[in-house]
């Protein structure tokens, strides 16, 4: 069978990006230590391709390629487009703090380019294999990324974790995944496995078996309570430009991940996955919220906050309606945006020789920084789901997801945990407008970083008053 | 098929015996080589199953590359053995427990009565021409062509990661550098000979310098 | 003859010797990285079982990329092994405790 054209023309996202990457690997050698920059030209130039490829290609029709084992379609399309939008905010904040600490090498862009490309052929995988491969790219780059400070003793900490409980993870997902190979009678595509599933359910004991396991898999990626032990670490632990990305487009992924396999593939037992992701979701969003309270470390506080966060995804998946989906994608979307956002201005605070790593940093940022604080204070409301920010609009339709099928319990209980999850987001809002300053001499960052920043900010903004073209582009997404 | 069924039993046996060894040595050398044990019988256990490239692949890559890089870094950090222990007793039963649980279930499902001869019978062995590798090469460089270009990059990432983890340049180390040695040319480069006249000694050192002189001959 | 279901309790076995030996050797790291190596076996061994009780070729496939993968993974967690090892000069878990909160 020879290759077609029409599956390289598909996969041409994926392709800029593997180029990119190769070039910057061999164009880094032959670098100065003083010209490092035309890595960084040469990253941004290479993803805002990859965003022009996307839109080149993408249409509302579904393609196919590889013998099945690609798919691109709407989902796919917006999915990606976010990942490196959202990569192209990493690498904008990144560039000061990663050249103040002499970590603005050739190998931080490849890295990353790399897990981006892992990324995107999650999102498009159709079977297993694709999938699991693309996962584990992703994930290789992550781990060395977290310890890419190599003579920071909590990187290294943070990244042994992040990798024993990421590899147990992958090894509970595999194992899972040997039992539905072993339950469709030796296919791991998902069209087979949805068949199969369809067809069989739950009579087929082998099928629940493995869906056990693949959702702990899942689980454990997206950092769900109780597999949420490595998430507080590791962010506490990485380079603060490091946790902005794995903050931010790997839940995209992980989102792709879950749709892949828990509707497109496992849609046939969507009442048994229903029921396993009520349990993650309640213990995730109670436990994230609950936690978060008591951190003084702002990154470990973001970290439960990312916690009850994948719980609201959940909530919306749970629900297994096609508006349940859509608003689980809107929201993943909203959350990748916010923790950019959020993450990048920690990054920004962190370039005049401070990690601002303690709540305590952030005191009187207003009045170093008044257009900062002001974009910080409209994250910190979209986050708590204050109107009008987006984040209030998504939490609202997860939660009229939940509520259209009847779990008016399960809403009335996220509800009152987002209340007091509240309390942390804007007890931030108060140290930055009312506390003192620590450091007194004003902040001044660079005009690439605040033009960034301010068009995440009021892109937050500007979602939150205008949803509808976005939750429309989720809404195709699901047909 | 008696005999097949007795080696199958040989080597699941000492599969199983190798990884609990694997798990509760106190030496993680010991560990080490018991899971290469534990490899060479599952490589084994898949030739029985007809499945002799991956089971090649698995003495040759695993056993061969990877425990050996094992053995390295085990050797490389001089770990000290005693503390690594010390509460090994103290998690026992809640690993027993977890196990337990575990194996209960998985017999439940994946027991004979849904998985055994009547409702899998064993397959016709393929006949003595079959290349098992030629298969797996037809379709893994057709069919999942996309799958084997992202193994690559998955290799290359490696690569790169522990490359950038790992190495280190040390710039306390002396070391000859070739290309700089050949690059040397004649005359600026080189170590000159020149011929200078003798300078004279100032009369108080003459002095001294005597005086020792006559010391060391007495 | 043997059936499909003794290499899948094999299979099974292997898998929970792996996770025992995780609750058992919390404090070893390198052990820890040995089990999740035994329960990828457990895995291979499941997917090549079926592969040829189906007469199927794709599970050896993904048992292929499977070892691929691992080999790649112990590369970099060896990798990170050894500067975690430089920076702190212990691998005992508990001593793994300077990031809390």
């Amino acid at each position: 069978m020879p290759v077609e054209a029409n599956s390289m023309i598909a996969i041409l996202p994926e392709i800029v990006i593997l180029t990119v990457a190769c070039a910057v690997l061999v164009i880094d050698l032959y670098l100065p230590d003083e010209r490092k920059d035309i890595n960084h030209i040469v990253t941004i130039i290479g993803l805002a391709t990859a965003l022009g490829a996307i839109s080149l290609i993408g249409s509302d029709k579904v393609t196919y390629a590889f013998d099945n084992s690609f798919i691109r379609d709407p989902l796919s399309d917006l999915l990606k487009g976010v990942i490196l939008i959202v990569t192209l905010f990493t690498f904008v904040y990144s560039r000061d703090y990663m050249q103040q600490r002499q970590l603005w090498i050739g190998e931080y862009h490849v890295l990353i380019l790399f897990a981006v490309l892992g990324m995107l052929i999650m999102v498009s995988a159709n079977n297993f294999l694709t999938l699991y491969l693309g996962l584990e790219l992703l994930a290789l780059c992550l781990y060395a990324l977290v310890a890419f400070d190599r003579d920071s003793k909590a990187g290294a900490e943070a990244a042994m974790k992040y990798f024993v409980l990421g590899a147990l993870g992958s090894g509970m997902l595999l194992y899972g995944i040997s039992m539905l190979y072993g339950a469709s009678g030796g296919f791991f595509g998902f069209a087979q496995i949805a068949d199969i599933a369809a067809a069989q359910g739950t009579d087929n004991q082998l099928l629940v078996f493995g869906l056990v396991f693949v959702l702990i898999g899942v689980a454990f990626k997206f950092g769900a309570v109780p597999f949420h032990m490595w998430l507080p670490d590791v962010y506490q632990g990485a380079p603060m430009p490091i946790v902005l990305f794995l903050s931010s487009a790997p839940k995209v992924a992980a989102f792709a991940m879950a749709v892949r396999i828990l509707i497109e593939g496992l849609g046939g037992l969507q009442t048994d996955w229903g029921e396993i992701l009520i349990i993650l979701s309640v213990l995730s969003f109670v436990l994230g919220n609950v936690v978060a309270i008591a951190q003084t470390n702002i990154k470990r506080m973001l970290a439960y906050s990312t916690i009850s966060h994948v719980g609201f995804i959940f909530l919306g998946l749970l629900a297994g309606t096609a508006a349940g989906y859509t608003a689980a994608m809107f929201y993943t979307v909203v959350y990748a945006l916010m923790a950019a956002g959020a993450f990048g201005i920690l990054v920004l605070l962190s370039t005049q020789g401070i990690e601002a790593e303690q709540l305590d940093d952030l005191k009187g940022l207003s009045e170093r920084n008044g257009w900062l604080a002001a974009m910080m204070a409209l994250i910190m409301f979209s986050m708590a789901g204050v109107p009008p920010a987006v984040g209030f609009m998504a939490k609202l339709l997860v939660l009229e997801a939940a509520v259209s099928v009847g779990l008016v319990w399960l809403a009335v209980l996220a509800v009152i945990f987002s209340i007091v999850g509240a309390f942390y987001y804007l007890r931030v809002i108060k140290l930055m407008y009312f506390d003192k300053p620590q450091l007194e001499q004003p902040l001044v960052i660079d005009g690439t970083a605040t033009i960034a920043i301010s068009i995440n900010g009021l892109a937050i903004l500007f979602l939150g008053l205008f949803p509808a073209s976005l939750l429309q582009v989720c809404g195709v997404a699901f047909g | 098929m008696g005999f097949e069924k007795l080696l199958f039993y040989i080597f699941a046996a000492v599969t199983l015996f190798a990884a609990s060894m694997v798990i509760t040595r106190r030496n993680p050398v010991l560990s080490a080589l018991y899971l290469v044990m534990a490899f060479v019988s599952s490589a084994a256990l898949w030739l029985l199953l007809e499945a002799e490239f991956l089971g090649i692949v698995l003495i040759l890559v695993y056993v061969g590359a990877v425990m050996v890089l094992f053995l390295f870094v085990v050797m490389m950090l001089n770990i000290d053995v005693a503390t690594l222990r010390a509460r090994f007793i103290h998690y026992l039963p809640l690993g027993l427990i977890v196990a337990g649980i575990m194996v209960f279930d998985m017999f439940l499902v994946l027991g004979p009565a849904d998985f055994g001869l009547d409702q899998f019978a064993k397959p016709q062995s393929q006949p003595a021409d079959y290349n098992n590798t030629a298969a797996l090469g037809q379709i893994l460089y057709t069919t999942y062509l996309y799958q084997f270009e992202i193994a690559a990059v998955i290799l290359l990432v490696a690569i790169v990661a522990a490359i950038r983890l790992t190495l280190r340049h040390r710039p306390e180390t002396k070391y000859q550098d070739p290309s700089n040695q050949v690059r040397v040319r004649k005359g600026s480069d080189r170590v000159r000979l020149i011929t200078m006249p003798a300078e004279p000694v100032p009369p108080s050192l003459t002095a001294t310098l005597g005086a020792t002189h006559t010391e060391m001959t007495e | 003859m043997i059936a499909l279901s003794d290499y899948l309790l094999l299979g099974a076995l292997l898998f929970a010797i792996a996770v025992a030996g995780i609750f058992l050797n919390r404090k070893n790291v390198i052990i820890l990285l040995m089990c999740i190596e035994i329960m990828l076996l457990a895995v291979n061994t499941n997917f090549i079982a079926f592969a040829h009780y189906f007469n199927n070729l794709s599970g050896q496939i993904f048992v292929f990329f499977i070892l691929t993968v691992a080999a790649a993974e112990a590369a970099i967690g060896l990798a990170i092994l050894v500067v975690l090892f430089r920076n702190r000069h212990t691998i005992n878990v508990d001593d793994l405790d300077m990031l809390k909160g």
